[in-house]
């Protein structure tokens, strides 16, 4: 009978302490896979809503809470005070700011209305990468607009209807904005017509702007420059926005990494103590095989087979249940950001090294609680009841 | 006829340590010679050191004074790694519990004797078929020992302990757990496959049949050897 085979009886034999053993695994490496996969697909989750619109910063100034009425400038659902367009320049001129792209965007009940500055492709509420019908607006455009999908196939419309927001518009483009798009809007127009048909006339004003940096590692940095600068306005960057959206409390990679490893160091603990006990019920039966010619090197040979055995099926179902736990998780964080299933991948370092854990803690509970059998004096272990 | 020795025992002692200051003699300088192919029965008392003494001889435990030559092999001298050796090629045990894995099938019971061995799976499973048909369970191989009757178990014990041709076979009370049927059985196939293969058999029992069988019968009384049995310490003894 060769190891294996052996080691497969005992674990069906002792069906409790297997079970025991495999769930201790299980919880191991699915909490590390889950905690460090949730640690970058929150790390993912901060960056994308400003990344799809090609910013790092918004800039805005906010407003008290308004009553409904003939509408308001709102950035992500806060009102905010409109101001004047000429800022933009002075925005460029602090360090580290690339550029700066003026936005409008106001809204009237469910409705939102965006100006925007069709000249901008990089950086804008909506991109022209978004068009999935019709084109994209010109700086030239009048009364024109471009929609969003939904909206158009809420209410019936195509290219050529004419949707109203304080004006007609003819749809000359209808777009398909991500739902981790914060500046997802109903109608888009350019800006200098909005300015002319909302009800306050905001003729040369915006509510926000949108800021690329030279550097994405200076985000923040520059940032607080521009609060410091203008310590009234306000600036959200992709952190905070997804830290405001979500919720929930941020983790990075490296606390995850920490705790995952201290879990791991318990699992072995537990395991060890678990192969002790394996060891110590086995004790007239390693006395046998010690009496019948069974070096020590046989006996840990066969302790270990058991032992990584179940490493190895914990640490795949600790693998596969980490991944859909974790895909879960963010699935759900990114529920409430708009769906950011997509913002998981399958990693294979991770799972082999949440793999290689698990393996490894078998190996070693099983070396560990061997060196007790290995010390058992065969004619007391017979013995043994 | 010239035989060659197998067995010499020289001395030997066993000392337990029992609490503080206490000390046990299981065995109490014993010296014994054995030759090959000999059946050596060893009466005696619960108690008066004959498993000790057998523990010794197959290098299970070791003495605190005297010599054991097996084979050759001074077992009062060798490493625990040599002692593993000598279990593994030199001697065959029977016991009195059958000890038999109890997730093993008969046939993987014997086949385990040679698992640590460099022998080919298939020739190990081969010899191991072999040796249950020389105990008459070749039809019971793939039988767990739960599910074979006491002495079939002690018989898959017996072919498990000449797995290895093992010089010496040590047979500690192997009908004790027996019915006298299945005893005499038992000792029956020891006796006729040892002296089929020329191996020496030391055997410790309480039954009174082993006469029969034996070629030389010893008593052990409180860890002393005698070779002069008295009667009544005979009829005690079985």
């Amino acid at each position: 009978m060769n190891p294996i085979t052996y080691a497969l009886r005992e674990i069906r034999r002792r069906k409790y302490r297997t079970a025991v053993n495999i769930a201790g695994f299980v919880i191991a490496i699915s909490t590390l896979i889950t905690l460090v996969m949730a640690a970058r697909g929150w790390e993912s989750c901060t960056a994308i809503p400003l990344n799809s619109i090609g910013t790092d910063i918004i800039f805005f100034y906010t407003a008290p809470i308004k009553p409904v009425g003939s509408g308001c400038y709102i950035v992500n659902h806060l009102f905010s005070y409109p101001f004047n367009q000429s800022m933009l320049t002075e925005i460029e001129n602090v360090p580290e700011v690339e550029g700066a792209v003026p936005i409008l965007m106001h809204r009237l009940r469910a409705m939102v209305f965006t100006g925007i500055d069709p000249s901008e492709t990089e950086t804008n509420a909506v991109l022209p990468s978004s068009i999935i019908e019709g084109r994209y607006l010109k700086p030239d455009d009048g009364y024109v607009a471009i929609i969003d999908k939904e909206y158009a196939v809420l209410n019936n419309l195509t290219l050529g209807s004419i949707v109203n927001y304080a004006a007609d518009f003819e749809v000359v483009g209808i777009v398909d904005v991500s739902a981790t798009n914060i500046m997802k809007s109903h109608i888009y127009v350019n800006l200098p017509i909005v300015q002319e048909v909302l009800p306050e006339k905001p003729v040369g004003l915006v509510n926000m702007a949108l800021i690329r940096t030279d550097s994405p590692d200076k985000v923040k940095q520059t940032a607080a420059a521009l609060e410091e600068r203008w310590p009234d306005a306000r600036t959200v960057t992709g952190s905070d926005l997804a830290e405001t959206a979500v919720g929930v409390i941020q983790m990075n990679e490296n606390t995850a990494w920490i705790i995952s490893i201290a879990l791991a160091v318990v699992t072995i603990l537990f395991m060890i103590k678990s192969q002790l006990g394996n060891v110590a019920e086995r004790t007239r039966e390693i006395g046998i095989l010690k009496a019948i010619g069974w070096s020590n090197g046989n006996v840990v040979n066969q302790i270990v087979t058991e032992s990584l055995i179940q490493g190895v099926i914990g640490g795949v179902l600790g693998c596969t249940l980490g991944y859909i736990f974790a895909s879960y998780v963010l699935s759900t964080i990114g529920g409430e950001i708009g769906g950011a299933l997509k913002f998981v991948s399958v990693d294979p370092v991770l799972l082999t090294v949440g793999f290689g854990i698990a393996l490894a803690s078998g190996v070693a509970a099983g070396l560990l609680s061997s060196l007790r059998a290995t010390r058992l004096v065969p004619v007391k272990a017979i013995r043994a009841a | 006829m010239i035989t060659k020795k197998i067995l010499d025992i020289a001395n030997l002692t066993k000392t337990y340590q029992k609490g503080s200051t206490g000390k046990i003699k299981a065995v109490d300088d014993v010296s014994l010679e054995v030759e090959q192919g000999q059946f050596l029965t060893i009466l005696g008392p619960s108690g008066s050191g004959k498993t000790t003494l057998l523990n010794m001889i197959g290098g299970l435990d070791k003495p605190t004074k005297g010599t054991i030559i097996l084979d050759g092999l001074d077992l009062s001298k060798l490493s625990a790694d040599e002692l593993v050796k000598v279990r593994r090629t030199k001697v065959g045990f029977v016991f009195q519990a059958f000890n038999l894995l109890p997730t093993f099938s008969a046939l993987e019971n014997v086949e385990a004797a040679l698992a640590p061995t460099d022998m080919p799976k298939k020739e190990r499973l081969e010899r191991s078929k072999k040796l249950l048909g020389l105990v008459g369970l070749e039809q019971r191989a793939d039988h767990l020992p739960a599910e074979l009757s006491a002495g079939e178990q002690q018989r898959v014990a017996i072919a498990r302990a000449f797995a290895n041709k093992p010089k010496v076979l040590l047979l500690d009370e192997p009908t004790g757990n027996l019915d006298t049927r299945s005893g005499k059985e038992i000792l029956e196939i020891c006796h006729r496959t040892s002296k089929q293969q020329g191996q020496t058999v030391v055997a410790v029992t309480h039954a009174g049949y082993v006469r029969r069988y034996s070629d030389h019968i010893l008593f052990m009384r409180d860890g002393k050897l005698f070779s002069q049995i008295p009667q009544e310490e005979f009829e005690e003894a079985t």
